[in-house]
């Protein structure tokens, strides 16, 4: 199925929610942007992945907790969450 | 009078005569082409067959050509002209009866030659002296100006959208920013007998404007097996993403790039590719989403070379993708390609950044039979995302706004250095159609070394310029 952008800003929320152990209210949706990316893995590439080199418009989703910000990228293909601990996720596509 | 003389004068006249009826006739033809014309910068550089008079034009002021009769003095065309405030602004000596004349009211160019065609007494023809302007880029590099309108162009409805192919200068573009296809396709316009490989998501291999030039497995050829993934009915290529035999593209960025190489020409359908005629092999290890493992590429890469040992003539491997993540087993692998004969051009990747400092794979793979491609827009200006790299990036092609082929018979313009790679690509298949028996060195060196030089490439890539299929094919410009 292919994501749209509630799809993507929902299922971001949800990945958050369960990787932080916190409740849904706590999570708080700072900003939904159309974005162009510099390739096909939205410029957050995990380890032993090769990916397209072509721009690529997708959605950043920048969601809050408590003081820190959150960073998922994702088009209509996957939802990745960016630099989380210093490391690259897929979380669905 | 003595008899003789009589018909002495009688011949002269005669050749005298017949010599103004040529001359009038050459001009009757010449004016006939200039109506014929628009007189547009585009239109006029077409025409080659003007002459050096016409060419000495260029710098000055619109002007009108005045051809009087015979028996007018050089004095009394002074006089005319003065008369009308006009100045004789040259003579032709070389034809006789020609000058031109410098309307010093700056009358419209039409206006003042009717005024002179108007005088039948002393003159015979009097027409504007249409100006041909020459691009200083035209005129400094002699680019193929002739081959940019006219005959020769492919019919595909969407040609003129493809500025790389052919930049017009439209849509805040360049003139002549572009490959010079249309002079390379003088030469050749790709043969069947190069495969290329398209390492990426797939390739629809259905769509209307691809199916023509995608390469199946001959009969002569058999079954790609491999021991540890097993047995493929390999009729269009290879799955690596899915270990399967089908390699049909879901994303859509192989087939964009698929399309750059050797969309069929000439077919009344969307676009051309640089090869009119090729045969494109894919080869799929990007997933649905456009990215996939270092791990799969290797085991794509591993059936080309397999393919090009039982007799199938891969030359080229397109590898419009990357990361900066450094893969000892994919660089052997690259490099095992070369040694059959392989080349790989490779994207440089689009983060803006040097690739000198920061390396970008497999790119940066120092191998004898990769070249890295950055991008450029219509404007011959790098594009701002791509990656750059005196020393690492070793070209720059097209690679912003590239109309090409997307799934479903579809059409899309799309930009990156995945778009530039297949411009390289597609340009050594062509050599390779008409060198089929070029080294993997000779065919490197002769694309890095035919590049139109643009100055601020110089610190950017390593050849100092973009690439140029005509002269990549011999053909000097």
């Amino acid at each position: 199925m292919d994501f749209t952008k509630s799809d993507a800003t929902a299922a971001a929320k949800h990945d958050l929610v369960n990787r932080l152990g916190v409740d849904h209210s706590v999570v708080e949706e700072i900003s939904v942007t159309e974005k162009d990316f510099p390739d096909m893995s939205l410029g957050a590439p995990i380890d032993g992945e090769m990916s397209a080199q072509m721009i690529s418009t997708g959605w950043e989703i920048k969601l809050g907790v408590e003081s820190e910000t959150y960073e998922y990228r994702a088009d209509k293909y996957q939802l990745r969450l960016v630099d989380f601990d210093g490391q690259n996720f897929v979380i669905g596509n | 009078m003595n008899r003789n003389n009589i018909w002495i004068h009688v011949g002269i006249a005669v050749v005298l005569i017949t010599l103004a009826a040529v001359l009038g006739q050459i001009r009757l033809w010449e004016t006939t082409l200039r109506s014929a014309i628009t007189p547009s910068n585009e239109t006029l550089r077409t025409v080659s067959t003007y002459s050096d008079r016409d060419k000495r034009s260029i710098s000055s002021e619109p002007e009108v050509l005045v051809h009087f009769k015979p028996g007018v003095s050089l004095a009394q065309i002074k006089q005319i002209a003065a008369r009308n405030n006009d100045l004789m602004d040259d003579n032709y000596e070389a034809v006789k009866g020609w000058v031109s004349i410098d309307d010093l009211d700056n009358a419209d160019a039409d206006a003042t030659a009717k005024q002179y065609a108007a005088m039948s007494e002393f003159v015979d023809y009097a027409e504007p002296n249409y100006e041909i302007r020459l691009d200083p880029e035209n005129s400094v590099g002699s680019k193929d100006a002739n081959y940019r309108t006219g005959s020769g162009q492919p019919n595909d409805p969407r040609f003129a959208e493809q500025w790389a192919l052919n930049n017009l200068g439209k849509n805040g573009g360049k003139e002549l920013a572009d490959i010079g296809a249309l002079h390379a396709w003088t030469k050749t316009q790709g043969s069947e007998q190069v495969v290329v490989a398209v390492l990426d998501s797939g390739v629809d291999y259905t769509h209307e404007d691809l199916v023509a030039n995608m390469w199946t497995r001959p009969d002569s050829v058999p079954e790609y097996n491999d021991e540890e993934l097993g047995s493929f009915d390999d009729v269009h290529g290879f799955d690596a993403d899915a270990n399967a035999d089908d390699p049909m593209d879901d994303n859509g960025h192989g087939t964009h790039c698929a399309g750059i190489i050797g969309a069929e020409g000439d077919n009344a359908k969307g676009v051309v590719g640089i090869n009119w005629n090729v045969s494109i092999m894919p080869l799929k290890f990007l997933g649905r989403g456009g990215f996939g493992t270092t791990k799969n590429a290797i085991e794509a890469i591993n059936y080309a070379i397999d393919r090009k040992q039982k007799g199938v003539n891969v030359r080229v491997i397109n590898a419009s993708w990357g990361s900066t993540q450094y893969s000892r087993a994919l660089e052997d692998a690259i490099r095992a390609a070369g040694e059959q004969g392989i080349l790989f051009v490779a994207a440089a990747g689009n983060n803006g950044t040097d690739n000198d400092k920061r390396a970008h794979y497999p790119s940066n793979y120092n191998l004898p039979n990769v070249i890295s491609v950055a991008a450029l827009d219509r404007t011959d200006s790098m594009a701002s995302f791509s990656n750059f790299g005196v020393k690492t990036v070793h070209i720059a092609a097209p690679g912003r706004e590239i109309l090409s082929t997307w799934l479903g018979d579809a059409y899309r313009e799309a930009s990156g250095t995945s778009m530039a790679a297949p411009y390289v690509s597609g340009v050594a298949a062509l050599i390779l159609a008409s060198e089929p028996n070029l080294s993997v060195a000779k065919l490197r060196e002769r694309i890095l070394g035919s590049v139109d030089k643009i100055p601020s490439l110089e610190s950017k890539v390593a050849s100092g310029g973009r690439l140029c299929a005509a002269d990549a094919i011999g053909l000097r410009h």
